[in-house]
């Protein structure tokens, strides 16, 4: 391609633009790094931006025990491995029909659920929180799993319907022709189809479940059933001024989301932007 | 519903007539239960009920429950100084909310739009900090603002702007703005990834045939980049008013709505009403204001998503 010179120019100070703009945009984990790996007295007496005078990697140990985070991961974890596929499969059953099938009704049900996306946590919680004292689950991890399903429903069901589209319809024809029922159409042709959008769904699902904040603050109090952020934050409460023990723990909190993105973020970004872009 | 159950119930519809096919049997339905049972029972109801004991003066707890009517909501907006203050924060908030992340993520999207390594891993560190806790975020630069020993005020007073270095998040003027700058640094890689996305879909013809007229990096911009990306504009900015206006976790760990009550927004200021104030009539009023208002702005974002 040809580029005239004032062009070139302008494309290398943009690009050296973005690097050192990228370098400053990293200073937030450069400082968690440089502030959980020492000592208090070196970190507070030579400043954060200083090399640490020695490594020490007990503050990782000594933060998951004070803080307890092992209760918190096994809450995290449990909830993931339990809402994250029930809630894609209830959401794939309803885009299966919305996507699919022809009858009365359907556009107003799609834009029913649509109307979820906008709808602020807040608006829910008082009642949520009542309701899970009537079914007698306030305070554990199962009260949890009914929001978070409702909540996430919205944007797995615009995705998968989207999704299913895509896929022909003389597949699902043929099927008929040889006696297949939807059921068996559903299991056996349109999921298995669509492993990519739902291997999507489910990493976007994990990380919005392990970073949810507001519903586990109101519908979580007691120690034992307190997922990552909400037992971060009481962590935080006891040792807010041990900063790098703090710090050892916003890692802990932090590196298994990051490990999911950067290993995984080709399927996250690709179905990102195709599904809202639809 | 286990399988063969499902298939019990569920049958193939014949073809009706030439209008493809109209299935009248429940068949669809079967299908939409659980979703439309789970999101009625656990989003649309607790919605609706909240709408209901917006109209009362109620505890949350005890089964008194006093017809107000609108009171709750006049009071939100003529009576109550820190619901004024709080909407006026989220105006703010949801008005930078939809300028900065929004430009800087074009920019980015513009300037990272290209297959080089490099660009890509860049892509990836802009992005970085989207995928994080908003609590473990707002715990991190609590600690960079920190007065004392955080990161921020080392480097002012490193570089001679000692008189600069302060208590960012005490400060009257500056909580707000500094809770602000942690949100850009959080949302800024999802607009990225938008225009990205949006980028890819302009046809690679339209530059080519610019760039035989003459036309130039500027010019190019305006009047193919731009109109090219109108779709993606509605989706960036109806999820910027979302986000900015339901605005919760970042502020309640970073300044929890203080100094005084100086950083309230609606979320965190019917949190405190609701479930620490016990005022669970008022807090529904408070956030039926937050869920009619990004409603409203929802309706053509919804229109387009529902589009076939």
């Amino acid at each position: 391609m040809i580029a005239s010179g004032r062009e070139r120019g302008f494309m290398m100070v943009s690009n050296i633009l973005l690097i050192i703009f990228a370098i400053v945009w990293l200073m937030p984990f450069v400082t968690i790094l440089l502030s959980a790996t020492r000592t208090q007295g070196d970190l507070i007496s030579n400043g954060v931006f200083s090399i640490p005078k020695s490594i020490r990697w007990e503050n990782f140990v000594d933060a998951w025990n004070t803080g307890g985070f092992t209760d918190y991961f096994k809450n995290s974890l449990l909830l993931i491995l339990f809402k994250v596929p029930l809630g894609i499969l209830i959401a794939s059953l309803a885009a299966y029909p919305l996507a699919k099938m022809q009858f009365r009704g359907r556009g107003l049900i799609f834009i029913f659920f649509l109307i979820g996306l906008a709808v602020p946590v807040q608006v829910t919680l008082q009642p949520l929180l009542v309701m899970m004292k009537d079914l007698g689950i306030a305070n554990s991890l199962a009260a949890l799993v009914p929001p978070y399903l409702a909540f996430g429903l919205p944007f797995q069901i615009f995705v998968m319907r989207g999704f299913f589209r895509l896929l022909p319809n003389e597949l699902l024809e043929a099927a008929r022709v040889d006696g297949a029922s939807n059921t068996a159409i559903f299991f056996k042709i349109m999921l298995p189809l669509s492993l990519p959008a739902l291997a999507t769904l489910a990493i976007i699902d994990t990380l919005a479940t392990w970073n949810e904040f507001l519903i586990a603050l109101v519908l979580i109090s007691g120690k034992a059933s307190r997922t990552v952020p909400v037992g971060l934050l009481q962590f935080q409460g006891e040792f807010s001024s041990q900063y790098t023990l703090l710090m050892a723990g916003v890692l802990i909190s932090i590196l298994p989301v990051l490990a999911v993105f950067v290993f995984l973020q080709k399927y996250f970004v690709a179905g990102l932007t195709g599904g809202v872009k639809g | 519903m286990p399988a063969s159950l499902l298939k019990f119930f569920v049958t193939v519809s014949p073809m009706a007539g030439k209008h493809a096919r109209v299935i009248r049997s429940a068949t669809p339905w079967l299908f939409l239960a659980p979703a439309v049972f789970v999101y009625s029972m656990f989003l649309v109801g607790p919605m609706l009920f909240t709408l209901y004991t917006s109209f009362y003066e109620w505890d949350g707890l005890s089964d008194t429950m006093i017809y107000v009517g609108l009171r709750n909501y006049i009071d939100i907006l003529f009576n109550d100084e820190v619901s004024q203050l709080a909407l006026r924060n989220n105006l703010l908030w949801t008005a930078g909310a939809v300028t900065i992340p929004t430009l800087l993520g074009l920019l980015l999207a513009v300037g990272l739009n290209s297959v080089s390594p490099v660009k890509k891993l860049l892509r990836t560190l802009y992005y970085m900090p989207a995928v994080l806790p908003l609590i473990s975020v707002g715990l991190i630069w609590g600690w960079m603002y920190n007065p004392h020993f955080g990161v921020i005020n080392v480097f002012l007073r490193a570089v001679g702007l000692e008189q600069w270095a302060g208590g960012w998040l005490s400060s009257y003027s500056m909580a707000l703005p500094a809770t602000f700058i942690t949100y850009v640094w959080s949302h800024v890689g999802f607009p990225m990834m938008l225009y990205l996305a949006g980028l890819q879909a302009i046809p690679r013809e339209q530059y080519e045939a610019a760039r035989i007229d003459g036309a130039g990096l500027w010019s190019t911009f305006r009047n193919i980049t731009l109109p090219g990306l109108a779709e993606t504009h509605v989706i960036v900015l109806s999820l910027a008013v979302f986000n900015g206006f339901r605005v919760f976790d970042l502020i309640y760990t970073m300044t929890y709505g203080g100094p005084g009550r100086s950083t309230h927004v609606l979320g965190t200021w019917m949190y405190f009403q609701t479930f620490q104030y016990y005022e669970a009539g008022y807090g529904a009023a408070l956030s039926w204001v937050i869920a009619a208002i990004v409603l409203v702005v929802a309706i053509p974002y919804i229109r387009r998503m529902s589009r076939d």
